[in-house]
């Protein structure tokens, strides 16, 4: 039995009527690169501020590295790093400030935090603005920068909403390598895109939500195999998401509708 | 094949655009957490309805009374007043308007007269023109009533009056846009505004000094006032009553001149708009520095008493202070202050014959008076934040080292303003009684460590984002004002019963002894409280999220 990086029972979170999350059960398996899926407004994001302690659960409970988040939660953030929708950058600091500050409230002593911040800002090629103030960096560089602050620690979940969202070829190229590198070395990666060529070029296993509910979750060939296509093994990412998400038919928007424009 | 849509009236468009303006106000508000802003706004829109109306009659009343009494220079006096309110009000309250990026309509398809006709349009929805139209319409009846004859050339005048303030009024708008686009020129806009405001203060006392002198220099200048829009316009009135075409049009002649060049100069703004001008500040700077940054921070930690969460804060917190222009202009405030109120009220300076307030009650005074603005912005002290809030909550932290932090550095920055203060105080009107000098800096110590606890609540329970540098839409929470206000109250008035006791009982170390005991108090009820405080973030963490990362 593998060691487990996040598990969740019955996780459920209302907004009034509105249920967003409806009873989940995740697992995923430490040192996995996970990829969450779903149509917008599924419930992905609000189940990372869940995971990581952005949001309380309506009811239901979770463990991350086994240490249950609501008895524990300064004891589980201490191990996980994230980079959240919008990315929760102060603007007013420029990047070395901001990832000394961030290496400070995860307790690192001022030396580490220092040599980090440089290799961080080196790697992701953000050392040659030292005075600039994260306000003025391009959406890229700000990402760039939040993914520096969500590792500069070494978490051993990485929870990444969007990580490559705005960032150019060559970084990407260099992020997907890093990333590749830390699920190697055990850190486990759970990971939102609605790039699903990327989420099929990186992610060993994926887990699908749809309407709040967790319709699949498994590896990618364990996905392909629980759906009849003719293609078998070659089924793309994309063919199953869709397969899985527009089952009912009610997602496929009706091209007929627009024909106004064709 | 799509469609291709029509092209749409100016007009259509100019309704759209008011209504989209609506819609935008009527939608703020529609917000759970505007509730609170809607009454005000109502109340706002009351007084602000009496204020018109009321002044609609004494302008009714000043240009009948200037025509029927044949003092035709002074209408001038009334165009002067229009003109300025018209000019200045906008710039005076940016921060009450709902926000609307007017440059924003280019992406529809609009000509460039389009664009201007509705650029102008859209002036003269603000409050300052409608009140101006309303004021200008009452002077024209005040007139007509006063010589029924003059309304015809009343009207045109006040047409063109009417046009050139809107066509002025714009042009300063879109400069002021261009300008207050970048964020550096918008913070130092913001800080000569405040300390131009804060300036005014110092005319009472240097008219006093040198009103005498400076009264022949006013007068040399004043002709020169003559050629401008509101003086024509008064000049052009009183020539049509005086039967001299001449003037009349003479001065009329200059009215549409300064229309057509400030016309010019609007068409010319709207065109650079209308052209996809950049104004604001760009993800790259054109220059930059490059240059590692190694070797710069390893020195002994100068905070090294705190844990490292809480000296990282305070680290960012001082980052942040530095980097608000605002912050910094609060910080100037005190000891100006205290100088503007010990030059009118207090001390040994001649305009009070040397018999100003006793240091005795000014110090304590002036102290409460700086904790009053000081502590002001602690009661929404996450406004600056942003979705750098989401870092507290993500972090292995709890949110006491948040709070612990927030309030050290704010009570550095009172320490450091107190001091400054003090020593002000003590040049210019000298130190109280050794007694009431021990009670005030005790009561300082209850007063601010008694209102850290309620600000620290009011922080996490009515959070308003508020942006650095910018003017529109900066309000805080009604309720953390309302907070903000009950607190200073309770904490003055109890600081004030205790001050006077000395007086009262004939004791004039009691005051002392018990703001010693109310300082332990507040000091022990403030650690107290992060714990619960701690809780409460917990709980309320996804309104502060949602109402700072918004």
């Amino acid at each position: 039995m593998p060691e487990m990086a996040i598990q969740t029972q019955k996780l459920t979170r209302r907004f009034g009527n509105l249920t967003a999350v409806d009873g989940i059960d995740l697992q995923v398996a430490a040192g996995q690169f996970f990829g969450f899926l779903g149509p917008n407004g599924a419930g992905k994001s609000t189940t990372i501020k869940i995971l990581t302690g952005l949001l309380a659960p309506t009811s239901g409970s979770m463990q991350l590295l086994g240490v249950d988040f609501a008895e524990n939660p300064v004891e589980v953030k201490r191990q996980i790093g994230v980079v959240p929708e919008g990315m929760g950058l102060f603007e007013r600091l420029t990047g070395s400030e901001y990832l000394k500050f961030v290496g400070r409230m995860y307790g690192l002593d001022r030396a580490t935090t220092q040599r980090r911040s440089e290799e961080l800002l080196d790697f992701m090629q953000l050392a040659d603005r030292p005075k600039t103030m994260i306000a003025d960096y391009s959406h890229g560089m700000q990402k760039k920068l939040a993914l520096a602050a969500a590792v500069i620690h070494g978490p051993r979940i990485l929870f990444l909403d969007e990580p490559f969202e705005g960032v150019d070829a060559l970084a990407a190229g260099a992020l997907k390598a890093l990333l590749a590198r830390m699920t190697e070395r055990g850190t486990t990666i759970f990971l939102t895109s609605h790039v699903l060529e990327i989420v099929e070029r990186l992610c060993s296993h994926v887990a699908i939500i749809h309407k709040g509910r967790l319709v699949a979750q498994g590896s990618l060939e364990e996905l392909r195999a629980g759906i009849s296509s003719e293609a078998g093994s070659k089924t793309t990412l994309e063919q199953i998401f869709l397969s899985i998400v527009g089952q009912d038919g009610t997602e496929r928007p009706q091209l007929e509708e627009l024909s106004w424009l064709m | 094949m799509a469609d291709v849509t029509q092209s749409v009236n100016v007009f259509e468009q100019i309704r759209l655009v008011a209504g989209l303006r609506w819609r935008i106000l009527r939608n703020s508000l529609r917000k759970k957490n505007n509730r609170l802003d809607l009454i005000g706004l109502i109340f706002t829109g009351i007084f602000s309805g009496i204020v018109v109306i009321g002044l609609c009659f004494a302008f009714y009343a000043g240009a009948y009374a200037f025509l029927s009494r044949g003092r035709l220079e002074w209408m001038a006096l009334l165009f002067w007043g229009i003109f300025l309110f018209w000019q200045l009000f906008p710039v005076f309250v940016a921060g009450f308007g709902a926000s609307f990026e007017f440059r924003t309509l280019l992406r529809f398809p609009l000509n460039l007269r389009a664009f201007y006709i509705i650029g102008l349009a859209y002036g003269f929805a603000d409050f300052s023109a409608l009140a101006s139209i309303c004021w200008l319409l009452a002077m024209t009846a005040g007139a007509a009533v006063a010589k029924p004859g003059v309304l015809p050339a009343m009207l045109v005048i006040v047409a063109a009056f009417i046009l050139l303030n809107a066509t002025l009024e714009r042009l300063i708008g879109s400069w002021l846009e261009r300008l207050l686009a970048r964020r550096r020129t918008r913070e130092l806009f913001l800080g000569l505004f405040v300390l131009s405001m804060v300036s005014l203060n110092f005319l009472s006392p240097l008219m006093q000094r040198y009103g005498a002198s400076a009264r022949p220099v006013f007068l040399r200048v004043l002709p020169y006032f003559a050629w401008f829009p509101p003086s024509l316009a008064g000049r052009a009135l009183a020539a049509i009553i005086r039967l001299q075409p001449a003037g009349f049009l003479l001065n009329s002649a200059l009215l549409l001149l300064y229309l057509v060049l400030f016309s010019a100069l609007l068409w010319r703004r709207f065109a650079a708009q209308y052209r996809g001008e950049e104004v604001s500040e760009t993800a790259a700077p054109a220059r930059t520095a490059v240059r590692p940054i190694a070797g710069k921070d390893h020195g002994p930690d100068r905070l090294s008493l705190l844990s490292p969460p809480v000296a990282a804060v305070v680290r960012k917190e001082f980052r942040y202070l530095t980097r608000n222009g605002f912050a910094y202009l609060t910080l100037l405030m005190p000891p100006l202050l205290i100088m503007i109120f010990s030059m009118n009220f207090a001390g040994r300076h001649p305009t009070v014959g040397g018999k100003g307030v006793s240091a005795d009650i000014f110090f304590p005074g002036m102290m409460a008076y700086l904790i009053l603005i000081l502590m002001a912005p602690a009661y929404n002290s996450f406004a600056y934040e942003g979705r750098g809030i989401q870092t507290y909550f993500t972090a292995p932290l709890r949110f006491r080292d948040v709070l612990l932090g927030k309030n050290l550095m704010l009570v550095s920055v009172l320490s450091v303003e107190i001091a400054l203060s003090i020593a002000m105080l003590a040049w210019r009107v000298g130190l109280p009684s050794a007694h009431m000098l021990v009670a005030t800096c005790a009561a300082i110590i209850f007063t601010i460590v008694g209102q850290l606890t309620v600000a620290n609540w009011s922080s996490i329970t009515f959070p308003r984002k508020m942006e650095f540098g910018q003017m529109r839409g900066q309000r805080q929470s009604g309720m953390a004002v309302l907070v903000a206000f009950a607190s200073q109250i309770l904490m003055g008035g109890i600081s004030a019963v205790i001050l006077f006791t000395g007086n009262w009982t004939g004791n004039p170390w009691l005051p002392a002894e018990a703001f010693v005991l109310l300082a332990a108090a507040a000091v022990g009820g403030y650690f107290a409280s992060l714990d619960a405080l701690t809780k409460l973030a917990e709980e309320k963490k996804e309104g502060l999220i949602e109402a700072l990362c918004r």
